[in-house]
């Protein structure tokens, strides 16, 4: 097992190499670089910039040099020193502007995770075990709404009937005089009586998926031999099936985990743009559409990191927890 | 249709309305306001000094009696803010604040009231233009008729052959930290920032004249003297300065240049802030928002601005005092919230959390901001924008035979005929624009009425002829014309960044069916703007939608009547050659043909110091596009809405919001005030 373990973390490192390469040359692709977004922001605030500022620029931003070399600075400045660069947009080292919105940003998608499972393994458990009934309908229904609906379209319109209904406007994370507050009891206070609406939101569309695949698993799984003798043995119903089946039909979410832990530093994308929200998800966002670079690649790569840590630890829970799952041969 | 037209004209007329409302209340503000009842500007005076603390509530006190007491004191008040701090021996008092001789500035609607918080939006980081242009104070600025007045300096004077520009500053004007600023500080700057070619990389055209660029000469004969003498006339100067400071505080800014600190420490400094060398750090620091730098803005920041809320905070050095001595700002505070999209922001306009803002608020929203604002408590006063909806066919495209087409009159004045203007107005724009060519705005000091109206009938029966006789009078089969070679038919693309579904898309391609309707066939492609502006820079565009502004001031920003500003590519590779005859995409222009006219003219008002004469000239550009029509304007002069909460005064609607001007900040902001500020402190 260790020795597995060991095989897979040296094994990231040229996964991570290519991955760094990729998202690096990618973001190059787009027609344009930084600069012609800024300037023409500058022309458009009526700035008029002549082909000599512009090559000034282009100096100063490094630009002007070939991509291999804007690519070495910038991955030599995180293996050496921990730097990932500096943003063009926002005028500050990148480190100062990701550390904060992450913290923010996991905490939302861990607080959903642990909803919509709180919600979904209990109903997609009684709507397999109940198969057909009306309340198993009935979820089914609102499960498939729940996918249905865009998560954003929920956040427009919760914003929609905050506003016409209780007239008060629910986009942020925190009430005005507490955004720059220090931390106190009040500040925490103040986004928990926010919080609940993007958690709400997102872990509908997330409870309903959960609620699908585990009834289809379970389903699969009910009707399976080993069921049947261990009910014929007379163990109690709900202690058969939440100790065998259920058990099984959790192994795709074990197994997603690699996804999961990227999607947790930028699965809310979407819902924090219309609610305005200070987490990762924007702030990736407006870095690919005005190609900051540096910003936008050290995002990139931080978040195949984690999915490259998440598949290893997928792996390994995946073993823990299903004994028939071997590593070597 | 018809309750549209109705409702459009009330609100033409609101405009015009406001329009005249403005400028009757400048009028009043200049001639000391004869009919204005003394009571209303009296409970503001009172600052009696040791009062305590509660002064501004004081009603009984008479108001007589309080000027008369602290004028053996003080000659000037402030802000109860700063009265307390200067009572906590904290600050100097304000007549020691304030320079000998202060700008005397009164808003539209009279002496203010101190206090209250202005809230208003904005996206973050790359859009600090907004804050910016909130606190940006130049050399001068514009009086609200846009004549010219001294600002920072006291007094301008140029020389006959306009080369020579001596400005007397503000004696004992200070910065925000409390130094005096003084030609010291100027010097500092043209020695050490403006002539130093590492900071300095490529000459600003305000600061030089020539082709390569010459750096002005600056002399100082005093501490309140600085005189600065150009190779080339300059006649535009004093235009050019109006947002512009050449200067900055010696004292903070020495720290962190190369000369004047240790080399060493500072090249660390750089490094640990993510810089490469020392002039980056520099150039980062001499911006505005750096907290601490010294300013010389009414508001200066307290936080950074990739803050989520941004905040800046009254100057207590601020040198500018209204009509009655008091000092200004009237507004304690400004805060900028950041927001992600259009929606998020104005659902924070309908919960009434913008106090007062232009800038992201679109017109596209007129209904939904209109409907709400009973709810939010505010209202959208109108301003006119100096935007034109207008379509640039390229003179240079490279297909020779689009090229002949556009470079012909006759097909230029046809297009411009067959589209149905009032149509296009109401369609999309529910009738608030006005039918108009490319030209200067009718406030403009530059409008010229033959230029406006020039061929925007609509007479497509004339324009079929005018097709025909240019030679492309043979059509196909489905009625499109072709080429005079008898290829085709006719077809070209029409390149602009406005996406489906928003008005400009839909103005570009009803005139699209316009120009089918005369046998031409065009479409539209909605292009990424930076792939747009690759194109055009590489000149491989046919033809572009991508409107017209910098219609108020044309004189100090001429780029698109000369056609030298090619993101409005009527004439794109003459433009580049205009801009660097070395461009690989540049063109010359053909010998004798109207552009080099233009900019013959231009070259003769660039150095023209007399200012009927530069009007003279820049009519005969203007009468050369009216006959020539190099771009077809359709509608200009749209409204332009600004939110303004209820009970915050001082604002106009039917002025401009254009660039030059800093859009809502024409009117001097700090010369804004809550009627109320005790229900504003946020």
């Amino acid at each position: 097992m260790l020795q597995y373990i060991v095989r897979r973390v040296v094994l990231m490192i040229p996964t991570l190499f290519v991955i760094s390469l990729i998202s690096f040359a990618i973001i190059q692709l787009p027609p344009g670089d930084f600069l012609s977004s800024y300037v023409a922001q500058l022309r458009a605030e009526g700035d008029a910039i002549d082909a000599a500022q512009l090559a000034a620029l282009e100096e100063q931003y490094g630009l002007n040099q070939p991509v291999y070399v804007q690519y070495w600075k910038w991955i030599s400045g995180i293996l050496l020193r921990g730097d990932l660069g500096r943003s063009f947009e926002w005028g500050k080292p990148v480190s100062e502007l990701i550390w904060d919105r992450i913290g923010i940003t996991m905490l939302i998608s861990l607080l959903t995770i642990l909803l919509s499972w709180a919600i979904a393994i209990p109903a997609g458990v009684y709507a397999a075990t109940h198969q057909y009934s009306i309340p198993d309908y009935l979820m089914s229904f609102i499960s498939f709404l729940g996918l249905g609906t865009p998560s954003f379209m929920v956040a427009l319109v919760a914003l929609w009937v905050g506003l016409a209904f209780f007239g008060v406007n629910i986009s942020g994370l925190f009430s005005e005089q507490y955004i720059d507050a220090p931390w106190s009891v009040g500040k925490v206070l103040d986004m928990l009586s926010r919080i609940w609406l993007p958690v709400v939101v997102l872990a509908i569309d997330n409870t309903a998926s959960i609620i699908r695949t585990l009834r289809a698993n379970l389903l699969d799984e009910l009707n399976k031999p080993y069921v049947e003798t261990a009910r014929a043995k007379g163990v109690r119903e709900t202690v058969l099936i939440w100790k065998y089946p259920v058990r099984v039909a959790l192994n795709p979410f074990f197994s997603t985990v690699g996804w999961t832990l990227a999607a947790l530093v930028s699965g809310e994308t979407l819902v924090s743009v219309v609610l305005s929200y200070q987490t990762s998800g924007p702030l990736l966002l407006r870095a690919l559409t005005s190609q900051d670079m540096y910003l936008a690649g050290s995002f990139i790569l931080l978040l195949s990191t984690l999915t490259v840590i998440g598949t290893l630890i997928s792996d390994i829970l995946l073993a823990w927890v299903d004994p028939r799952i071997r590593l070597e041969e | 249709m018809k309750e549209n037209a109705g409702r459009s004209i009330s609100r033409r007329n609101f405009l015009r309305l406001s329009a005249v409302l403005g400028a009757s209340a400048g009028l009043a503000a200049c001639g000391g306001a004869p009919s204005a009842p003394a009571p209303t500007a009296a409970p503001v005076a009172p600052t009696a000094p040791p009062a305590p603390t509660v002064a501004p509530v004081a009603t009984a006190a008479p108001p007589q009696a309080a000027t008369a007491v602290p004028a053996a004191v003080s000659t000037f008040n402030e802000a109860p803010m700063l009265a307390e701090l200067v009572k906590q021996g904290k600050l100097p008092p304000v007549d020691q604040r304030l320079p000998k001789n202060p700008v005397v500035l009164t808003g539209m609607d009279g002496v203010g009231k101190y206090g209250g918080t202005m809230r208003r939006g904005y996206r973050g980081f790359s859009d600090r233009w907004g804050p910016t242009k909130i606190q940006n104070e130049g050399l001068t600025w514009y009086n609200p008729d846009f004549s010219l007045r001294a600002n920072i300096v006291e007094s301008w004077e140029v020389s006959s052959d306009a080369r020579q520009w001596t400005f007397k500053l503000r004696e004992g004007m200070k910065w925000s930290d409390g130094t005096e600023l003084t030609t010291d500080d100027w010097k500092w700057w043209y020695e050490n920032v403006l002539l130093n070619n590492q900071i300095t990389t490529a000459l600003p055209a305000v600061w030089s004249t020539g082709s390569p660029r010459v750096a002005m000469k600056a002399e100082f004969p005093d501490r309140y003297t600085a005189v600065f003498t150009f190779q080339d006339p300059k006649p535009l100067f004093a235009y050019n300065v109006t947002r512009e400071q050449p200067f900055v505080h010696a004292g903070f800014m020495k720290q962190f240049h190369a000369d004047f600190t240790d080399p060493a420490k500072l090249e660390a400094d750089a490094k640990a802030a993510g810089f490469e060398t020392w002039v980056q750090l520099f150039n980062d620091k001499n911006w505005w928002w750096t907290v601490g730098r010294p300013s010389l803005g009414p508001w200066v920041p307290v936080n950074t601005m990739t803050e989520q809320l941004f905040i800046m905070e009254r100057n207590p050095y601020f040198w500018q005092v209204d009509e009655a001595g008091n000092q200004l700002p009237y507004i304690d505070k400004i805060t900028h919230l950041l927001f992600e999209t259009p929606d998020a922001f104005n659902t924070r306009i309908i919960a009434g959390e913008v106090d007062f803002q232009a800038r992201h608020v679109s017109i596209g929203d007129f209904t939904l901001l209109k409907e709400n604002e009973s709810r939010g408590g505010y209202q959208v006063v109108l301003g006119v924008s100096a935007n034109h909806v207008a379509f640039q066919p390229n003179h240079t495209a490279k297909n020779p035979k689009i090229r002949e087409f556009f470079q012909n009159r006759d097909v230029r004045i046809a297009l411009s005929l067959a589209i149905n203007r009032d149509e296009i107005n109401e369609l999309v724009f529910n009738g608030t624009a006005v039918p108009r060519q490319y030209s200067p705005l009718s406030m403009s000091p530059q409008y010229y009425e033959k230029l406006t109206k020039a061929y925007i009938e609509y007479d497509p029966v004339r324009a079929n002829q005018l097709l025909d006789q240019a030679g492309y009078d043979k059509k196909d089969a489905q009625g499109f014309r072709l080429w005079k070679d008898g290829s085709g038919p006719i077809s070209f693309i029409i390149e602009g960044t406005a996406q489906a579904g928003s008005p400009d898309e839909d103005a570009v391609q009803t005139m699209i069916k316009y120009f089918a309707d005369v046998g031409i066939k065009a479409t539209y492609k909605a292009q990424e703007r930076s792939l747009y502006t690759e194109r055009f820079q590489a000149n491989e565009i046919e033809a572009a939608f991508w409107g017209g502004d910098r219609t108020l001031l044309p004189m100090i920003a001429p780029w698109i009547f000369l056609g030298s500003q090619i993101d409005r590519p009527w004439a794109a590779a003459w433009g580049l050659y205009y801009n660097n005859p070395n461009d690989p995409n540049a063109e010359p222009p053909p010998e004798g043909h109207f552009i080099t006219k233009i900019w013959d003219i231009w070259k003769q008002i660039e150095v023209e110091p007399d200012e009927a004469k530069r009007n003279a000239l820049f009519r005969q550009i203007l009468d050369i596009w009216a006959e020539e029509l190099p771009m077809i304007g359709i509608l200009g002069e749209l409204p332009s809405p600004t939110i303004v909460k209820n009970g915050f005064k001082g604002f106009r609607g039917g002025f401009p919001n254009d660039d030059p001007t800093e859009d809502e900040n024409l009117l001097n902001t700090q010369t804004y005030y809550w009627d109320d500020p005790a229900r504003h402190t946020n």
